[in-house]
């Protein structure tokens, strides 16, 4: 527990300071698992799209009972309690206090709704930073709900890079951009806490917070050792003879980041997975774990062909499944590239209650800046 | 002389329009968002929890700590 929540506590417990959180996260459950681990139960607001227009994290205000900031750190030294300089204090009341802002989010009951509201807040204004940045992370809400359509993950990307080079001292923003990202030259470790999360959670005897979105390969410092271990060394079904899945059982697309890159430029290329829910499809974790295998053209650079996403614990299981790997185009790059690769998986149905192993062509596609 | 030649460059540099500051020089050295003396913004936000739209000025009443934070 850090020095700060252990000065609050004897306060929090008197009644006399509340401590709430704001996350700005794009998955403000991995917040909620971060609490939960640390053993805090504060109530959380998610910030994903940034409006309250913040620079960098993390920021502690001291706000007093009528809402008024007064410091913007921690009013606490090694001679001053944070009770003598701010929690004992009395304030004057202001004249007026200002209401409620509800704002238009509120009245948003889509992300389609949403996304139209800042689409036309872009088009008035495209040299706008936070519009940009809330049309990005709108994009990216949307691709993770059931409202979701192929191409909202690049949307997102787009929206961020343009905000990004319209202000390029956006911490929160750079981070965002870099959390999808190739890996970079220094990896930063964005979500490597949330495996030692859930072992702890676990050997705790409690249920981690679930998460929408696990996070991919590059919002970890190192790669999955388990998935890894995994990967298969030859090509496992050369000659094409595994049956094809068209998407009646596993539905799948794919998004480079950045979307158009430099020839030269590393980029990363996220595949998602998701079962069909018309066909009741779902996974079947007792068999061997989902592999990709692409076969880069010349010239193009890939770490390894194949690339596993690992079984969920349970039998058999529904979520989405997303594998990331880097893509380094060659100097020479032109036009397109075009890297063929294809998943094998085991999937069920449960319309004709019958298990398989299928095969699913993929083509990834990435168009190269002029 | 001398002095009525420094004054009149004072004065041609005072008449000279201030340049705006770039960009990356605004708000430094630690930019927050927020001052001193001024409301806490009373936006609502989406419950991490549930959704629920909640607002900062909520928690009227007590003080209050808000620790804004990535998880990452």
């Amino acid at each position: 527990m850090p020095v700060w929540h252990a000065a609050l506590e004897p306060f929090e417990k008197a009644g006399k300071v509340a401590v709430v959180a704001v996350v700005q996260d794009q998955h403000p459950d991995r917040a909620r698992l971060f609490l939960q681990w640390k053993r805090v139960g504060w109530p959380v607001l998610a910030d994903s799209l940034d409006l309250l227009n913040l620079d960098t994290v993390p920021l502690t205000v001291a706000v007093d009972e009528y809402g008024i900031v007064r410091f913007t750190e921690l009013p606490m030294s090694a001679t001053k309690t944070i009770g003598e300089t701010f929690i004992d204090q009395t304030y004057p009341k202001p004249a007026s206090l200002p209401p409620i802002d509800r704002g238009r989010f509120e009245t948003f009951t889509t992300w389609t709704m949403a996304i139209e509201a800042f689409e036309r807040d872009v088009q008035r204004n495209p040299n706008d930073g936070p519009a940009q940045f809330r049309l990005g992370s709108a994009y990216r809400a949307r691709y993770d709900s059931r409202e979701r359509r192929t191409t909202d993950f690049a949307d997102a990307e787009r929206h961020w890079t343009r905000a990004l080079d319209i202000d390029p001292n956006r911490y929160i923003w750079r981070r965002r951009v870099q959390q999808y990202g190739p890996r970079m030259a220094e990896p930063y470790a964005f979500f490597d806490w949330i495996r030692d999360a859930r072992q702890e959670l676990a050997a705790r005897g409690e249920t981690p917070v679930p998460l929408a979105v696990e996070p991919g390969d590059s919002e970890f410092e190192k790669p999955d050792p388990r998935a890894l271990a995994k990967a298969p060394a030859a090509e496992p079904d050369p000659r094409g003879r595994i049956r094809r899945d068209a998407g009646e059982f596993i539905g799948i697309d794919a998004t480079a980041v950045p979307a158009v890159p430099n020839a030269g430029d590393t980029v990363r290329v996220h595949v998602t997975f998701r079962p069909n829910a018309a066909t009741k499809a779902h996974w079947n974790n007792t068999a061997d774990p989902l592999v990709y295998w692409m076969t880069p053209p010349s010239g193009v650079t890939v770490a390894s062909r194949a690339v596993v996403a690992p079984n969920a614990a349970a039998e058999v299981s529904l979520e989405t499944r997303t594998i990331d790997y880097d893509v380094t185009l060659p100097a020479s790059a032109a036009g397109r590239v075009t890297i063929p690769g294809y998943a094998l998986y085991y999937v069920c149905e449960d319309v004709n209650g019958v298990c398989m192993y299928r095969r699913h062509d993929v083509t990834v596609t990435i168009p190269v800046k002029h | 002389m001398k002095l009525a030649a420094a004054l009149a460059l004072l004065a041609a540099l005072a008449a000279q329009p201030a340049k705006p500051k770039p960009i990356w020089a605004r708000n430094n050295p630690l930019p927050t968002g927020f001052n001193p003396g001024e409301a806490f913004p009373t936006i609502a936000l989406p419950s991490a929890v549930d959704g629920r739209p909640t607002s900062v000025a909520e928690f009227r009443g007590k003080k209050l700590i808000v620790n804004i934070f990535a998880s990452w």
